[in-house]
């Protein structure tokens, strides 16, 4: 019949440049080769970028606003958004502190784990069955975490914290050093649970057509609730890694986090409407942004300039995704 | 103005492609002043996108355009309404907040300049007034409450109130009563009078006969033939045309054999869902291809909805292989072994971020328990009904289903289905925006699947295909179950009658009801063929002469208790001889002479009947002033 014969042809290209374009349709492709001209630059105007230590570094940067963004992208795949992440870390932080007046570090540290997912269900449950607008709520939230925090430490650090809580992070295995390696594990777990399990998809598919997921027997609610319970556990693991790190909690912990988490999810080209982004492109994301805080400071730009710098970066990226990708997903 | 039959519009060769998919690939059209110009042609063949690049909705990709003379390249449907071009969608667009008066003077709120409200309702109450509604369509009313084929008039007016010079009627009467429809073509009548040029679009053959001057025909995006006369073609040439072979290619014959009987796999009792499902019950059995009939926003979609568990139930009961069955999420209807074709692909069917092949194990992942995916043990299955459905595996491996024609897409939302081997099929519209190849497909797959022993459900508005396909048919009108007839029985015009809302029967009750009491007896109104009625309407207020049939049935004439009568269609009251009833049966046209089927008079074995003939031309006479 015609129509068989007609778009055959088209969807199989041939020759090299059409083979090179091909490649370039994956996303991560395409961003993982601006992380790298981004490092080759970076690695040219400071000799200093290309370093061990400063490479380390780089992957040490990444972990709070890293594991963050994990959850940032599942819940930016439903179409949602979370802008309580950065009071969540503030409040579960202080959570932690708290708790380890009281108890030992693992009761403590699933203590806070489990406000934050307690949190990310109150956010969501309100987004999710009442079908209220994600921005409007985690907004919400936002300011009531961040007042929680500075009423529950009594406006104050949080200072005597025992000093064993540093093992988190700096325990080595396999010579990597345990939080990059607990960055790592969950961006190995938060891979396979989206592409290969069955709840992975079904995010997927209700960020890219509830109406269709819903029809096709997909539990909608449930899979709208679980991103922002990720995302506010997630917020608290992060809360958890600094504090170990620093020893001491602040209530204005994770500031502005929120907009880090979003922007490296956004540059590894998440759509904001759902439905598409991969969490390999928030990782590469993830790397960009920090990269460039990085480069500015080796280069020594004012740390004043840096806000327009990843602005910059921020809507070039989205510009550039838009630009390039296939025309039918527009 | 210039002259009648002067060409007002004159379209050549446009083109428009959809994502890839050519939705014209060079349609002809000329419209001339003052005539009704049909244009027809099969779902899919281009109507809409045409209407729709006059109407200045979408811009065309080549072609030309000539309007009063002067090339017309519009970029918006507001420089269509300033050069005096309207267009009546087929989806209404209407703003569901804002009131009645406010949606018909939508285009005008676009416009510079103040707006007297009271102007406004003037004119709202005038036009309403000849489209016949002034009693029953509230202006101040917020659209929402509206029925179905009150949001159809309202969008009829607002084209109306334009004032335009050329309107677009895009199926116009597909939520319309008769009586509803009889006063649209006599306002489209007085718009040709003053020099209108109309274009109709319709799927209801009778209705372009009874209406239009002249037709184009368009078949796969190309005009077949263009402005032909209406008289000069017979509606099996007109089918010919629009199809491009008989129709008996399309929907093969009724099976000889009709299903085995017995308990039914699907059985559903006074299923109630508001607001649009108030009554419906109906038996499914296995291997049967069951069709719900009846208007645009009858409630057959929500009917279906409800039995998937997608649609609140407020009562009713509904069975499945003889066990209660009421699903609160799909995923149990899924479970059970129900698939649905939702009638809008692409809001309800198509997710645009997941590959082809996950699109199509989507009904699966919704069915499927457990943590992992399992996609691979799928595979076999996926090439086996691949292979049977004809689907090619390139296709399978797409990137995205937007990038398929509209006939592709469906036959890989159906498969998502199969591959479940479900017990129950529900399909809303499956062929809407199919082209006709891939239709014909789609019907092989459906009769294959019935004849394995899968029950099947369709909803279609087209009562051709539904009667074509189906081994029998319910009829739905508003939110009610009200006859089930086997589809061999059943043409486009019975179906037209007996799907007709209840509400607009409101007259036609105080009619027979009058009738029945002004004589003492039982009064109907039904569609007679040559063995057969369809009872449409039957009031009786003596219970003596209860002619023993109600609103929806259709038996045949020896099983009612005036069956001589009916048989034969006397001019003078028939005294049947089994039951002794005294019955007048009166054939009824409209004043547009369209006929209505035939009313009764049914008295009472001990009665004295009245003069035949006086009673004949008080019932033709008033029927004709009903609608």
């Amino acid at each position: 019949m015609t129509i068989f014969a007609r778009s055959g042809s088209s969807s199989e290209p041939r020759g090299a440049s059409a083979r090179f374009k091909l490649v370039f349709a994956h996303l991560e492709v395409r961003m993982l080769g601006l992380a790298l001209v981004l490092a080759i630059v970076l690695s040219l105007l400071s000799p200093y970028f290309l370093k061990t230590g400063n490479l380390l570094n780089l992957l040490d940067q990444s972990v709070v606003v890293g594991i963050v963004a994990i959850g940032m992208t599942f819940v930016i795949l439903t179409g949602g958004i979370d802008l309580s992440v950065g009071s969540v870390a503030g409040l579960t932080g202080v959570i932690l502190g708290l708790a380890l007046q009281h108890f030992n570090i693992p009761i403590s540290v699933a203590l806070a784990i489990a406000s934050g997912a307690a949190i990310g269900l109150f956010s969501g449950a309100l987004i999710a069955y009442f079908n209220l607008a994600a921005f409007v709520i985690t907004l919400g939230v936002m300011a009531i975490g961040r007042s929680l925090a500075y009423i529950f430490s009594g406006q104050t650090s949080i200072t005597n914290i025992p000093p064993e809580l540093n093992n988190l992070v700096y325990t080595t295995v396999f010579g990597i050093q345990s939080n990059v390696l607990t960055l790592l594990v969950l961006y190995a777990l938060a891979w396979a649970y989206l592409g290969y399990t069955k709840g992975g998809r079904t995010i997927y598919a209700v960020g890219s057509n509830k109406e269709a997921a819903r029809t096709a027997g997909l539990n909608v609610l449930f899979y709208s609730i679980l991103p922002y319970v990720v995302s506010g556990a997630l917020s608290a693991v992060a809360a958890t890694l600094t504090s170990a790190q620093i020893l001491s909690i602040d209530p204005l912990a994770g500031s502005g986090l929120e907009l880090d988490a979003i922007a490296a999810v956004v540059i590894g080209g998440a759509s904001l409407y759902g439905g598409r982004g991969t969490i390999i492109g928030t990782l590469i994301g993830v790397f960009i942004m920090v990269m460039i805080r990085n480069g500015l400071n080796l280069l020594g730009v004012s740390p004043f300039w840096q806000g327009s710098a990843i602005g910059g970066i921020i809507i070039a990226a989205v510009l550039a995704e838009r630009l390039l990708s296939p025309k039918s997903r527009q | 103005m210039t002259e009648t039959g002067a060409p007002l519009l004159e379209a050549r060769d446009v083109t428009k492609s959809f994502a890839g998919t050519k939705a014209l690939a060079g349609a002809d059209l000329t419209l001339a002043v003052g005539e009704v110009h049909g244009l027809l042609g099969a779902n899919g063949a281009g109507k809409s996108t045409l209407s729709r690049v006059i109407s200045g909705h979408v811009r065309r990709d080549g072609g030309s355009v000539l309007y009063a003379g002067v090339s017309l390249d519009l970029k918006s449907p507001r420089e269509a309404l300033n050069s005096g071009i309207a267009m009546v969608m087929q989806e209404t667009s209407l703003a569901r907040d804002l009131s009645v008066t406010e949606n018909i003077f939508l285009p005008a709120l676009g416009r510079p300049g103040r707006l007297s409200h009271k102007l406004m309702r003037r004119r709202a109450e005038q036009i309403l007034t000849e489209l016949g509604q002034d009693q029953s369509l509230p202006l101040g009313a917020e659209v929402r409450e509206l029925s179905a084929a009150q949001r159809q008039l309202v969008e009829i007016a607002k084209a109306l109130a334009l004032n335009a010079n050329l309107i677009i009627f895009d199926e116009p009467t597909a939520s319309l009563s008769p009586g509803e429809v009889e006063r649209l073509f006599d306002v489209i009548t007085r718009l040709k009078a003053s020099g209108c040029a109309v274009a109709f679009v319709s799927h209801r053959l009778e209705e372009v006969f009874a209406i239009t001057d002249r037709l184009t025909v368009l078949r796969e995006g190309r005009t077949v033939a263009g402005s032909v006369e209406t008289r000069s073609l017979n509606q099996t040439e007109l089918i010919r045309l629009m199809v491009g072979r008989d129709i008996g290619a399309i929907y093969s014959t009724h099976r000889a054999t009709p299903p085995s009987r017995g308990t039914p796999i699907l059985s559903v009792r006074d299923l109630k869902s508001p607001p649009l499902v108030r009554d419906v019950s109906f038996d499914l059995h296995a291997g049967e291809i069951l069709g719900l009939g009846g208007l645009v926003g009858a409630g057959r979609s929500e009917t279906l909805e409800a039995i998937f568990g997608l649609r609140q139930r407020t009562g009713g009961l509904v069975q499945l292989e003889g066990k209660r069955f009421s699903p609160r999420a799909p995923s149990e209807a899924i479970r059970a072994g129900i698939g649905f074709v939702a009638e809008d692909r692409r809001r309800q069917s198509i997710v645009p971020d997941l590959s082809v092949k996950e699109n199509l194990l989507l009904g699966y992942l919704g069915a499927h328990r457990g943590f992992a995916l399992g996609y691979g043990r799928m595979e076999q299955k996926i090439a086996a009904l691949a292979a049977r459905l004809d689907l090619p595996a390139h296709r399978i491996a797409g990137e995205s289903l937007l990038n398929f024609s509209g006939g592709m897409q469906q036959k890989i939302i159906i498969a998502r289905w199969l591959l479940l081997e479900p017990k129950v099929m529900l399909l809303d519209e499956p062929t809407k925006g199919v082209d006709i190849g891939t239709r014909s497909s789609i019907y092989a797959i459906l009769r294959e699947i019935a004849a394995a022993g899968t029950a099947i459900v369709v909803v279609s508005s087209e009562f051709e295909e539904l009667i074509g396909l189906t081994d029998r048919v319910i009829v739905i009108s508003d939110g009610q179950s009200i006859a089930n007839v086997a589809s061999a029985h059943l043409d486009e015009e019975k179906l037209t009658l007996l799907a007709a809302p209840r509400s607009s029967m409101e007259r036609n009750q105080r009619l027979l009801s009058k009738l029945a009491k002004d004589y003492d007896g039982a009064a109907f109104w039904a569609i007679l063929d040559e063995s057969r009625m369809f009872c449409l309407n039957a009031v009786a207020a003596n219970s003596l002469a209860d002619p023993n049939f109600t609103a929806g049935a259709t038996p045949r004439f020896e099983e009612t208790r005036i069956g001589a009568a009916l048989s034969s269609r006397s001019r003078e009251f028939i005294v049947d001889p089994s039951s002794g009833l005294k019955s007048l049966v009166v054939d009824v046209k409209s004043h547009r002479g369209h006929e209505l089927g035939t009313v009764g008079l049914v008295l009472d074995p001990s009665s004295h009947p009245p003069e035949a003939m006086a009673v004949r031309d008080a019932i033709v006479e008033q029927f004709r002033a009903m609608v």
